[in-house]
């Protein structure tokens, strides 16, 4: 037999680059996109906001002067109308994000297994979720009309006499947040579905087998091992909550009485409106602030229980 | 401890029919294992037996009580999961203990029993663990564990042993036989591992699309195969299937095939056999070579031979005790010497 022919040797000099450097030149290299993104429209906005939230600063007559932590001050301890917008976005995320995740759990639920059909039901709950948000607030505010509203005359069917949705702070309350549900249940319902569909067929096979009833199936089993993605789905809602704008500002533009005078709506309100955006870039601060330790709060509860 | 019966027995899936009538009388205390090529329906009857797929047609009876529109729990059958189907999310113990709790049984009364059943299993140690912190073996000897500890009359295996590696197969294998041994309950066993079949039955089933094609024990089956469908299923390496022409052996009446087991083949000078070839190529596996031989007719055959067979290249010929010759007619069913 002949005898294998020799490997060329390679150059045996070593590289100017060592394999780790250049593994690592290479990973630079693949983040440096991301990274600038991020440090352009993430980062920089945000130290620009911190700045702006120490200065006073009018729009109109581009002024700005440094005034250190006056407009939190003002914020939290001399207006009155903060705490108001505070409370009605807590209203606001208390209301809906459980409504929305009991609504979509249910959905999902009846909607993961396959039926004749099942596509038209997903498709018909997840629709709103793309409809636009002008679209959907002008047919709401069609439906929820004092008298004449649609809602109302439903209502009047069985005997109830709704109030004038919009135009009563608590019931508008009611109204933005049950829109607001309607809309987007159908993101956090597909979420679900995926989640279900997940978790193999043999644990309901096994359990059923031993004697569990569907309720101790879905609260045994399902329920436990639906424990991450309603952490994700919870952090997500709530964020989405303290957020929302365009819901507010298409349906009630805060009003009545400022009764859903939410903290998003008032930031625009003071920056855009009011064109202070010293002010306005505080309380987008303080808002940032809660967002975030609501987050660390779901985060760390949910790692406990774990 | 039960008896089961199945009369009729069929299933459909939609328009098509996966189980096509199925009768079959398991003796109490029995070890009665399935098999057949993929997608034959063993789990679709197993599950049938447990009630997690209704039954179409047919009767399904447990100690003669009919069990068609019983609830799984209530039949009193214990079933483990190809996948385990372990609760990732509790650990052993609280695995073990999920059918007594969801059954209202008090918390000492749970516990004292899932001690019983550990100890059986020999699974004290890992009690406190999650699934994820086990290992395959240790896993399936959970799920078992989990069967158990609700007593039932029958037990239901899906091809318990079909992921872990060859070594624990055969570990775990011996350990189920041991179980059957000491708990002496009837148990039903799916595999496509026709070794395990032979080793852990009483008796084995042998289905294809539906239907079964031969019940017996796994001497019989090895011995005597009704057709040549249960011949080439039954036995390691497979039988060869030869025409009748192929061989000098006089075929009795209605035979056009002839089988002949690998391992009741002996090499012999060529023209002292039943049948003459060429070495193809022959494996060495130790105890014994596994040689291929191409015959004049253009068939290979397989031999099995102690220690090293012939070069390849080598003319042969293949001898064999007429005793040990199947005949199969021309439907395949099996056709008697005489
Ligand atoms: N839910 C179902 N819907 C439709 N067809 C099904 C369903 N479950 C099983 N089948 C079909 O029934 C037949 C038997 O399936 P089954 O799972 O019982 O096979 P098997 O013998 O267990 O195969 P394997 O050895 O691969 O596990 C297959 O053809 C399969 O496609
Ligand atoms: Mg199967």
């Amino acid at each position: 037999m002949p005898r294998p022919a020799t490997v060329p040797m390679a150059n045996d000099d070593p590289p100017w680059l060592s394999l780790k450097m250049r593994e690592a030149m290479e990973a630079w290299l693949f983040l440096g996109p991301t990274l600038a993104g991020f440090l352009i429209f993430f980062a920089g906005p945000l130290v620009a906001v911190v700045g702006y939230s120490m200065t006073e600063w009018n729009l109109l007559s581009q002024q700005s002067t440094f005034v250190g932590l006056k407009n939190y001050s003002h914020a939290l301890t001399e207006n009155p109308d903060f705490w108001l917008v505070v409370r009605n976005s807590a209203i606001f995320a208390l209301g809906l994000v459980p409504a929305n995740m009991a609504l979509a759990l249910a959905l999902a639920i009846a909607l993961s297994r396959p039926f004749r059909g099942v596509v038209v039901f997903r498709t018909v709950f997840f629709a709103p979720v793309v409809t636009s948000a002008a679209a959907w607030a002008i047919v709401w505010k069609f439906l929820l009309q004092g008298e004449a509203g649609f809602v109302n005359q439903m209502l009047a069917y069985v005997g109830i006499a709704g109030p004038n949705w919009l135009r009563e702070p608590n019931w508008a309350m009611v109204a933005v947040i049950a829109t607001r549900v309607i809309k987007m249940v159908g993101l956090n319902m597909i979420l679900y579905i995926a989640a279900l569909q997940a978790i193999p067929r043999d644990y309901e096979a096994a359990a059923r087998l031993e004697g569990a009833s569907s309720w101790q199936i879905f609260t045994g089993i399902t329920w436990p091992l639906l424990g991450p993605t309603t952490l994700v789905i919870m952090v997500i809602t709530t964020i989405g909550s303290f957020k929302v704008f365009d819901h507010i500002y298409l349906m009630t533009g805060g009003g009545p009485e400022n009764g859903t005078l939410v903290l998003a709506f008032a930031i625009y309100e003071q920056g855009f409106k009011f064109f202070n955006v010293g002010y306005a870039s505080a309380l987008a601060m303080i808002m940032f602030v809660i967002v975030m330790g609501l987050t660390l709060v779901q985060l760390a509860v949910r790692r406990r229980d774990t | 401890m039960a008896s089961l019966t199945l009369r009729g027995i069929t299933k459909r899936f939609g328009r098509t029919e996966v189980i096509r009538g199925v009768d079959l009388d398991v003796k109490d205390g029995e070890f009665v294992v399935f098999v057949g090529p993929s997608g034959c329906g063993k789990s679709t009857l197993l599950r049938m037996i447990a009630g997690l797929e209704d039954i179409s047609g047919g009767e399904l009876r447990l100690d003669g009580r009919l069990m068609n529109e019983v609830q799984p729990a209530k039949r009193g059958v214990a079933m483990v999961f190809q996948s385990y189907a372990l609760y990732p999310h509790l650990t052993v113990r609280d695995n073990m203990a999920f059918g007594l709790k969801v059954r209202g049984v008090s918390l000492p009364d749970r516990l004292k029993q899932v001690e019983a059943a550990a100890d059986t299993l020999k699974l004290g140690a890992l009690l406190d663990r999650y699934p994820r912190e086990l290992s395959g073996g240790q896993r399936q000897r959970v799920a078992i564990g989990r069967a158990i500890v609700g007593e039932p009359q029958v037990f239901l295996f899906d091809e318990p042993l079909s992921n872990l590696d060859a070594e624990l197969r055969v570990h775990m294998r011996s350990e189920i036989a041991a179980l059957h041994k000491r708990l002496g309950t009837t148990m039903i066993y799916v595999t496509h591992d026709q070794i395990e079949a032979m080793t852990l039955a009483d008796r084995i089933v042998v289905l294809r699309d539906g239907l079964v094609e031969q019940v017996g024990t796994p001497r019989e089956l090895y011995e005597n195969p009704f057709n040549l469908f249960v011949a080439q299923f039954i036995g390691s390496p497979k039988m060869n299937i030869l025409p009748v022409a192929a061989v000098r052996l006089p075929a009795p009446a209605g035979a056009v095939k002839v089988g002949l087991r690998p391992e009741d083949l002996r090499i012999v000078a060529p023209g002292a056999g039943v049948v003459d070839g060429t070495v193809v190529h022959a494996e060495y596996t130790g105890a014994a070579s596994l040689v291929h031989v191409g015959l004049d007719g253009g068939e290979t055959c397989l031999v099995v031979c102690q220690g090293d067979g012939p070069g390849d290249g080598a003319r042969v010929g293949l001898g064999c005790e007429v005793g040990r010759v199947r005949w199969f007619g021309d439907s395949g069913q099996a056709v008697s010497q005489s």
